[in-house]
């Protein structure tokens, strides 16, 4: 999966010569810091959760470009951050022209794999997270490899808080559009936990099972909610005003990922919990 | 004819309310006010609309059959059923509008459909010819729905094709009941009206002009009627299949082969057929998202095919 890219990529070298003068910035600061001399000085991100990850751990001048949905508001509560920051489409030919060094994605394709491969390209490819302690691993993965792994240490620190912290467990049910319900075991039901709700079920769930079995705390995942679409429909289902327990809405770009903007949404959820 | 149906669609209404995952009975001992939230809410809208756009589905086939003197007219087949889909999706995802602003849509896409299909194959046209220009018609605005759910603004519009093409009665509301209702039985109701005369058209235009029905007058009342009935019930529930294409032949052997005296029976029996129809989806465990239109054509694929073979 881990291509190596020619060695003079590693250098600031290349990039004094195309003469960008924040890239002249980032190429003293790699000259002055001990281990930021080896740190990949282009990096690009494909998938909208290493956007994220990039976006903690990175400097702004590292990042040669994030996915466009990394730069979306309507997406990423991150967005904001990455202001100015040149986007791509989300496949590796879109940016091989950026001439990166290092590139992210999560998941990724065996074809991507072999694309890379043969151009010469770094294409580093994070497994999907099961658990909000393996998101950890991977943003201290991400941080050690764009020479920063403070980054990581600092989140791992904010995970250790909220698992120290958490409330105790009450039973709950986070629900999205057209009543499907993220799965009990999964890394948003992780999240969930330390946010003191224990997912209830998992799955799709139809109105009348919702009404007829009401959860004690009613999770709504709001996701672009100003757009149409039948999902989104479903949430304004009159039968929902019908319910009797606690309803909250959840950030829904945050979960989307379940990564590197979770501390912040565990927060603000057991403020809304409280 | 019509009794019996009618009878038939009160107790398939009837199994149709009493049946679904929660048991109404039950929950009506433990908690009165939720069991009623329940059957207003969900129970009620969606055995209503069963009945409804089934029924309008029923009467537009027949109506369209009776008016293009072919029997391969129906909304699903020739464009009504898709313009409707095409006028609710622009409506809805692009305009903002709401359920009410999506049924316009859908009325004045089916509309136009009818319309454009005229225009192209002309009333009486041979089969070959209004069968092509229908398939035409129905493709191009298939295409067109797809392409403007990928436009949409919401990356899950797309998904919403199935529910676009299928059908379904899933989560309906009774807002949705309430809105697509007296506009299905107003263009029943024309369609009705519309019968004797398009028993009269079946004997030929001259033969129905110096009968004194004008021709252009009822096509008109009859395109009003298809693109009301058809088109409020596609906006709420989908383009749902083969009812309006099957039911016609269904009835028309016991109205003694009068095309327009078919129209009220096939709307009951639209009614009943979607109303059977929409009760194994609901039965189903969660999750297991049967479309609607799967199912009245699995119920009607065969009925349709034996009426084929019996004709030669």
């Amino acid at each position: 999966m881990i291509v190596r890219a020619p060695s003079s990529h590693n250098s600031p070298r290349p990039g004094l010569r195309r003469g960008g003068r924040w890239l002249l910035a980032a190429a003293c600061l790699a000259v002055g810091g001990a281990s930021a001399a080896a740190a990949p000085a282009r990096i690009v991100s494909l998938n909208l959760c290493t956007d994220e990850y990039l976006l903690v751990t990175a400097r702004r001048s590292q990042i040669a470009s994030i996915s466009r949905l990394g730069a979306d508001r309507q997406e990423s509560p991150l967005a904001a951050r990455a202001a100015g920051l040149a986007t791509n489409k989300g496949q590796l030919t879109d940016v091989i022209g950026q001439r990166p060094d290092l590139v992210l994605t999560m998941g990724g394709s065996q074809q991507a794999a072999a694309l890379a491969r043969r151009l010469g390209v770094r294409l580093v490819a994070v497994p999907y997270p099961g658990s909000p302690a393996e998101v950890a691993q991977q943003i201290a993965q991400v941080a050690a490899l764009v020479g920063n792994p403070a980054a990581g240490a600092a989140f791992a620190r904010q995970l250790a808080a909220l698992q120290q912290t958490a409330p105790p467990l009450r039973p709950g049910l986070m629900i999205g559009g057209s009543g499907i319900a993220p799965a009990q075991d999964g890394l948003t039901a992780g999240w969930l936990r330390l946010a003191g709700v224990a997912q209830q079920r998992g799955g799709s769930i139809s109105l009348e099972q919702l009404l007829v079995d009401q959860p004690p705390i009613l999770i709504r995942n709001v996701y672009r909610p100003g757009q149409v679409s039948a999902p989104q429909a479903w949430t304004r289902h009159p039968a929902l005003a019908g319910l009797h327990g606690r309803r909250v809405a959840a950030d829904g770009r945050a979960f989307l990922c379940g990564g590197a903007a979770m501390p912040a949404e565990i927060a603000r959820l057991r403020r809304a919990l409280a | 004819m019509t009794a019996r149906l009618a009878l038939l669609c009160l107790v398939l209404a009837i199994a149709s309310l009493a049946l679904g995952p929660a048991d109404l009975a039950a929950l009506w001992a433990r908690d009165p006010d939720l069991a009623r939230t329940l059957f207003l809410e969900l129970r009620l809208p969606r055995t209503g609309l069963a009945l409804l756009v089934g029924a309008g589905l029923g009467a537009s086939g027949a109506a369209a059959q009776a008016l293009l003197r072919n029997p391969l007219a129906s909304p699903d087949v020739l464009g009504p059923s898709s313009g409707a889909a095409l006028g609710a999706v622009l409506a809805g995802y692009f305009l903002g509008a709401g359920v009410i602003g999506m049924a316009i849509g859908g009325l004045v896409g089916a509309g136009a459909a009818l319309a454009l299909l005229l225009a192209l194959a002309g009333r009486g046209a041979g089969t070959t010819r209004l069968v092509l220009a229908g398939v035409a018609v129905a493709m191009l605005i298939g295409v067109a729905i797809t392409l403007a759910l990928t436009l949409a603004p919401s990356p899950f519009a797309l998904y919403d094709l199935m529910f676009w093409l299928m059908g379904s009665l899933n989560d309906r509301s009774l807002p949705q009941l309430a809105l697509a209702a007296p506009l299905i039985l107003a263009g029943i109701a024309l369609l009705v009206r519309a019968a004797p005369a398009l028993d009269t058209l079946a004997l030929g235009e001259e033969v129905a002009h110096s009968l004194g029905v004008a021709g252009r007058a009822v096509q008109l009342r009859v395109i009003a009627g298809i693109a009301l009935a058809t088109g409020a019930g596609v906006a709420v529930a989908g383009s749902i299949g083969f009812i309006g294409l099957i039911v016609p032949h269904l009835v028309r052997p016991f109205v003694g082969h009068r095309p327009g005296a078919a129209v009220l029976p096939a709307a009951l029996a639209g009614a009943a057929l979607l109303t059977a129809a929409d009760v194994p989806v609901r039965l189903l465990p969660p999750g297991i998202d049967l479309r609607l239109g799967v199912l009245t054509a699995l119920i009607g694929a065969p009925f349709f095919i034996a009426l084929v073979l019996r004709r030669d």
